[in-house]
């Protein structure tokens, strides 16, 4: 038996190395830059130490794509995660057409972020734009607003079109969770005198934590990258605006050859997204063996 | 059977050696008809020098504008790309990252183009960019809607203001823009910049070599503000590229738009003879005429791997016929000195550009790349917030320190 100990390695090796390669190398790469003032056009570039991170304390854009992403976070989690699981207890009741409503709800799932963003473009165009057009023919056209090129709202816009996506994930991920939730304990519960909402909050609840701790962890980092949307909608404008920090990092290293700057963006943005999983995970996963 | 193999033999040596050599061209020319023209042309290329095969790959603009970076510097460039001239060029000329292109002339680069267009073409004495065609920026407009409301075409700021006061009252929005990329707003401020300062102030504030918080600056928004505070611009032109805020022209919605003469590529057959031009009202009489006539045309990758290929492409694209045949089709001017204006409305913009004081080719092509965004952000950010001018300035003036340093 002890013979067979290197198998998995032997079957692990290929694949690790790509990543070792194409995902972990080019990660310490970014961190290498961000340590200096290339332009992404020039053979040669200067150490330059901390100045990009200096720079970045000092960058009103910046700290306003740092402020957005937050407000992308608190949406992701707890807007789209409670949403995706009110939809999904809806749904996980037998009723004549609830596959077509499962499907539904699910379609723009299938759908990628560029199409996302350009279907929901022509939605919020301010003056032919399908929203518009609709809060105006009910009457209600003080609802009607400039969705993309007002400062104040841009980026709620934006999370909105997301959330049509992102809503239907974490719905998915309820619903395969609610398949494992056992019925006979529910009923259990139920002879026991709990009313609908002890019966959800204290036993439905619990055993939906997997779901929960991969709904939240994906959710925590679509927010935390969110990009295409951006992209394609505004390209983070008006002047910045709506800018998350993927975006006015690609706009850094692409638009202005501040590959270096870039480069220290990135870093941040990396360290936020992995400090953030790092400690839910940790903390899920230890509640998860106190509880076994 | 070995007879067979050595007539095969034969045949491949001969197909490697007389075999068709690719050139492969990455085009931004993606609008319908520029990049139906360039087809055609490179047709005729092929026919006529058979033992090329011309590969285009065509990109989105704004596309382009970001991968051109990355071909540069790989080490599979394509042979040739389309680009723009002056310092958009030169950046990457200075960088090393392009191929000199003096041998192709025969009798100098003189003998093709006009010498005012050496400079935006070269880069240390030496010619990186073939210029293809070159337009003109002015205001457009809907001769119908000017006749509807019996207003002439506006030479002086004053009148300018009385026009478009006309229009907002008729319920016509007077000035079309779309500034979601930015730049169109640029245009803007170029006209007022070079009416109200003039040209040598332009250039030295593109070079970075006046501060943003000048108070000579201050005076082009002040400017700029009078059309702002009263309405005349398209509402929310944030949210719109300049193709979906010319189709407010097009409607015959919006009156006028400063663009460049390529408006014509992507307007309707039926609103194409309705739309003229006028040149950018005058602000102060002391101040000569300056104009944005950029240049477009094509550059070799230092990287390339067929330069001699590309050469003899260019050699083609520079010579009488090509740049006729592209200039005539898209109502443009030919860079080639020998061409003539192709149809009235390009003799217009030619006697127009020729009666100037000066030309400039456009804020994000003679300023860093770097300023150009931050600026051209300033100046959207000032369309929708005026009243954050100060704020504005100071800023830009910030980044012009730190990038011109």
């Amino acid at each position: 038996m002890k013979s067979k100990t290197w198998v998995p390695y032997a079957f692990l090796a290929l694949p690790l190395t790509m990543y070792a390669i194409w995902v972990i190398f080019p990660i310490f790469q970014t961190f290498v830059l961000s340590f200096t003032n290339w332009d992404g056009v020039s053979p040669k570039f200067d150490l330059i130490g901390f100045e990009n991170y200096k720079r970045l304390f000092s960058d009103p854009y910046f700290k306003l794509s740092l402020n957005n992403n937050v407000k992308w976070l608190l949406a992701f989690v707890f807007g789209n995660i409670p949403l995706g699981l009110g939809i999904a207890l809806l749904l996980d009741q037998k009723f004549k057409g609830d596959r077509i409503y499962k499907t539904l709800v699910f379609l723009p799932m299938t759908l990628s972020f560029v199409v996302i963003g350009q279907i929901w473009s022509w939605m919020l165009e301010p003056r032919y734009g399908a929203i518009n057009s609709f809060f105006r023919a009910i009457g209600l056209s003080t609802f009607a607003k400039p969705w993309l090129s007002d400062p104040k709202i841009v980026t709620y816009a934006l999370i909105a079109a997301a959330s049509w996506r992102q809503i239907a994930y974490a719905m998915v991920l309820f619903l395969a969770g609610l398949k494992n939730v056992p019925r006979e304990l529910v009923e259990a519960a139920y002879v026991d005198g709990a009313n609908k909402w002890e019966r959800f909050w204290y036993v439905i609840l619990p055993m939906l934590r997997p779901a929960t701790i991969i709904a939240v962890t994906v959710n925590v980092i679509d927010s935390l990258r969110a990009f295409d949307i951006v992209y394609v909608l505004t390209r983070g404008g008006p002047f910045y605006s709506s800018s998350v920090l993927a975006n006015y990092m690609y706009i850094q290293s692409f638009h202005n050859y501040n590959m270096g700057y870039g480069a220290s963006i990135a870093v941040i943005q990396f360290l936020i997204t992995f400090g953030f999983i790092l400690v839910y995970l940790l903390t899920a996963l230890r509640r998860e063996e106190s509880t076994v | 059977m070995r007879k067979f193999a050595v007539v095969l033999m034969v045949l491949l040596f001969v197909a490697v050696v007389w075999g068709k050599q690719t050139v492969v061209v990455n085009s931004y020319m993606s609008d319908p008809a520029p990049k139906q023209v360039f087809a055609e042309l490179v047709q005729i290329f092929e026919e006529r020098y058979p033992d090329y095969d011309i590969v285009v790959n065509t990109f989105a603009h704004e596309d382009f504008k970001t991968l051109l970076r990355t071909w540069l510097n790989s080490p599979n460039a394509p042979d040739v790309v389309t680009w723009f001239a002056g310092e958009r060029m030169r950046y990457f000329a200075s960088k090393g990252l392009l191929a000199p292109i003096d041998d192709i002339f025969d009798g100098g680069f003189d003998a093709y183009f006009p010498k005012a267009f050496f400079s935006s073409c070269s880069y240390d004495g030496k010619v990186y960019f073939l210029p293809q065609s070159w337009y003109w920026w002015g205001v457009y407009y809907r001769k119908s809607i000017f006749e509807k409301y019996g207003i002439k075409p506006p030479t002086t700021w004053k009148q300018f203001l009385d026009v478009c006061e006309t229009l907002k009252k008729n319920g016509i929005i007077p000035i079309t823009i779309g500034t979601k990329y930015l730049w169109t707003a640029a245009g803007w401020f170029d006209y007022l910049n070079m009416r109200v300062n003039g040209i040598e102030f332009h250039t030295k504030l593109t070079a970075g070599e006046i501060p943003y918080t000048d108070p000579r600056v201050k005076k082009v928004f002040e400017y700029w503000k009078q059309l702002v505070d009263r309405g005349y611009f398209l509402e929310n032109h944030t949210a719109y590229s300049w193709q979906e805020a010319a189709t407010f022209l097009f409607r015959g919605e919006a009156a006028m738009y400063l663009m460049g003469q390529f408006i014509k590529d992507v307007a309707p057959e039926d609103v194409k003879n309705d739309l003229d031009f006028f040149r950018f009202p005058i602000i102060d009489g002391t101040v000569g005429l300056y104009e944005d006539t950029p240049i477009d045309g094509f550059m070799i990758p230092a990287r390339a791997k067929n330069k001699e290929g590309a050469k003899v492409f260019l050699k083609f694209i520079a010579s009488e016929f090509a740049q006729e045949y592209f200039a005539k089709k898209l109502g443009r001017l030919a860079a080639n000195k020998n061409v003539a204006p192709p149809d009235p409305h390009a003799e217009k913009g030619l006697q127009m550009i020729l009666d100037s004081d000066g030309v400039m080719q456009f804020y994000d092509r003679d300023t860093n790349p770097e300023m150009a965004t931050v600026g051209m952000n300033g100046f959207v950010q000032f369309m929708v917030t005026p009243g954050m001018l100060d704020q504005i300035l100071e800023n830009l003036e910030k980044e012009r320190v730190r990038i011109f340093k």
